[in-house]
């Protein structure tokens, strides 16, 4: 389904992946592992079409994604839940899942707003909120609500645990499990490795923009040199 | 009280004219993150393009006042939309992915080629709007005589300011319009074409403008190629009072700003008109320099 080679990315002149290249099928779940500043952002960025690469393909279902303006990567199914969650803070709940289905002509139909509130009860309960006065956690719901208005077929998640309470970060990862099981494609990076690898059917290991790992998350959890480096010994 | 009322009404109406002025600033700055320094020279453009329909062509006169100022409205409004639509295709979108400093800078050279390109067609002296245009009479407002063309200037500007609120508060484009302002990159990953927000914020933002630059020339008689530096200031201080980026905190600087002239000058001494201006724009920086009404709400991480 997504299907990435030899993809570089610089900013300014300085260069941030260093040819990588993966493969994601339909309906997998799949990972992408590293520290900070591994490229691992940066990869779903491209993806994204936010970042242009400098060589380098990515394609969905075929169709050549690098050459193409952000909106229209949207309108072919691809959505990103970004880092940091970026809600639009001074708009309310409703208003930014409203923006999530924008590529959408017409009216946005009922059903998309009941799915993601049957998946988050507690934005239903917050609809007339101001996003940018929700805690932490109930953001993170937003951001990825709101990526799934578009009805993808990819979802792009970046550290959705980032800054959560464990119960909070098992909660959402628990949800990520459903949107998956229901038929989107999920890519997942993470930095809490064990967390991710426990979901995830396969992982990719990134480190300073070079894939040094790929395999099953069984394979990779057993693996010493992921033990070592990403799931604290 | 009567000298009251009356002063309040002027500055109500300037305050009108500036709060035009202001919301071409804010809503570009709000997409864009850049002060369009051009944008007074549209407003110039306006009231120019005004003078050509309403004196040089006396259309006025040729189809009576109320038809002259409906046509004028519709083709300054359209012309100076055109000319900002071009501004940015030509100074701002090659620049897009350059330094900021660049586009602040192709900013001040647009300003510049415009001010001049108008004081090569039109001359640099001062032309008169002809006091004949409109009917001189006045209504009565609390029992003071208020001018027709000063009642007519404000009721234009308060409806465009609610047109422009119904369609950025109302309609899909608006909210993209929104959207963009609050994180450019997010709304990208909505699905938003961002060049097309920007196209559309350098249409709008302009026709307002050019609407402004034209009720100036009604409003004031005279008209001069480089009338839209001080206006430009006074509007771009109007849009700091509000907080730069906040579509309604323009409308509310530019009313609030034309009413503190109006009674300063009255009040204190007209010699000190357009300084009280300007200590407005420097006590706002030095104590709130996120306007009354910031754009960002602390957002949570």
């Amino acid at each position: 389904m997504l299907e990435i080679t030899d993809l570089r990315v610089a900013y300014g002149g300085v260069e941030a992946l260093h040819g990588i290249s993966l493969k994601v099928e339909e309906g997998e779940l799949v990972t992408i592992l590293g520290a900070n500043g591994a490229g691992k952002t940066t990869t779903l960025m491209a993806v994204s079409g936010l970042v242009r690469p400098r060589t380098g393909e990515i394609r969905f279902n075929g169709e050549r994604l690098d050459s193409l303006p952000s909106h229209e990567v949207v309108a072919r199914g691809v959505t990103q839940a970004p880092e940091g969650r970026r809600v639009f803070g001074p708009m309310t709940v409703e208003e930014n899942l409203r923006l999530g289905a924008f590529t959408r002509k017409g009216p946005v139909p009922p059903r998309l707003l009941r799915r993601v509130f049957e998946l988050f009860p507690r934005l239903e309960e917050r609809r007339g909120q101001m996003a940018g006065t929700l805690s932490g956690g109930e953001q993170q719901m937003l951001a990825i609500g709101r990526a799934l208005m578009a009805e993808p077929k990819l979802l792009l998640l970046d550290e959705p645990s980032l800054g959560l309470a464990p119960l909070l970060v098992r909660s959402i990862f628990e949800t990520v499990k459903n949107i998956n099981r229901s038929g989107v494609t999920v890519v997942l990076v993470e930095q809490n490795a064990r967390a991710a690898l426990k979901l995830a059917g396969r992982g990719y290991v990134l480190d300073v923009g070079r894939l040094v790992l790929e395999d099953l998350s069984v394979n990779l959890l057993n693996n010493p040199q992921v033990k070592d480096a990403y799931l604290g010994g | 009280m009567d000298f009251f009322i009356q002063q309040f009404c002027n500055g109500l109406t300037t305050g009108g004219i500036y709060a035009l002025i202001a919301l071409g600033y804010t809503m570009v700055y709000g997409v864009m993150k850049l002060i369009n320094f051009a944008h007074g020279e549209l407003f110039t453009l306006g009231a120019f393009l005004g003078y050509l329909l309403l004196v040089t062509l006396g259309l006025a006169g040729a189809v009576g006042p109320a038809l002259g100022l409906a046509l004028s409205i519709v083709t300054v409004s359209g012309l100076v939309a055109a000319a900002g639509h071009l501004l940015e295709r030509v100074a701002y979108r090659p620049l897009r992915n350059s330094d900021r400093l660049a586009a602040v800078v192709s900013a001040l050279g647009a300003s510049i080629f415009l001010q001049n390109a108008i004081m090569i067609v039109w001359g640099s002296q001062y032309r008169a709007y002809s006091a004949r245009l409109l009917p001189a009479v006045s209504l009565d407002v609390l029992g003071q005589p208020i001018p027709l063309i000063r009642i007519l200037v404000f009721a234009a500007a308060a409806a465009l300011m609610l047109l422009l609120w119904l369609f950025i508060n109302r309609t899909r484009t608006g909210l993209a319009i929104r959207a963009a302002a609050i994180d450019q990159g997010a709304a990208r990953l909505m699905g938003i074409d961002v060049s097309r927000v920007i196209a559309v914020v350098f249409v709008i933002g302009p026709a307002l403008g050019g609407l402004a630059g034209l009720m100036a020339g009604l409003l004031y008689g005279q008209i001069n190629f480089n009338m839209g530096q001080l206006y430009g200031l006074k509007a771009f201080t109007a849009a700091i009072i509000g907080g730069i980026g906040n579509i309604q905190g323009a409308m509310i600087g530019g009313l609030l700003l034309g009413l503190l002239e109006s009674l300063g000058a009255a009040y204190v001494s007209v010699a000190w008109k357009d300084a009280i201006t300007f200590v407005v724009l420097i006590m706002i920086l030095v104590v709130r320099p996120t306007g009354l009404l910031p754009e960002r709400v602390a957002e949570k991480l």
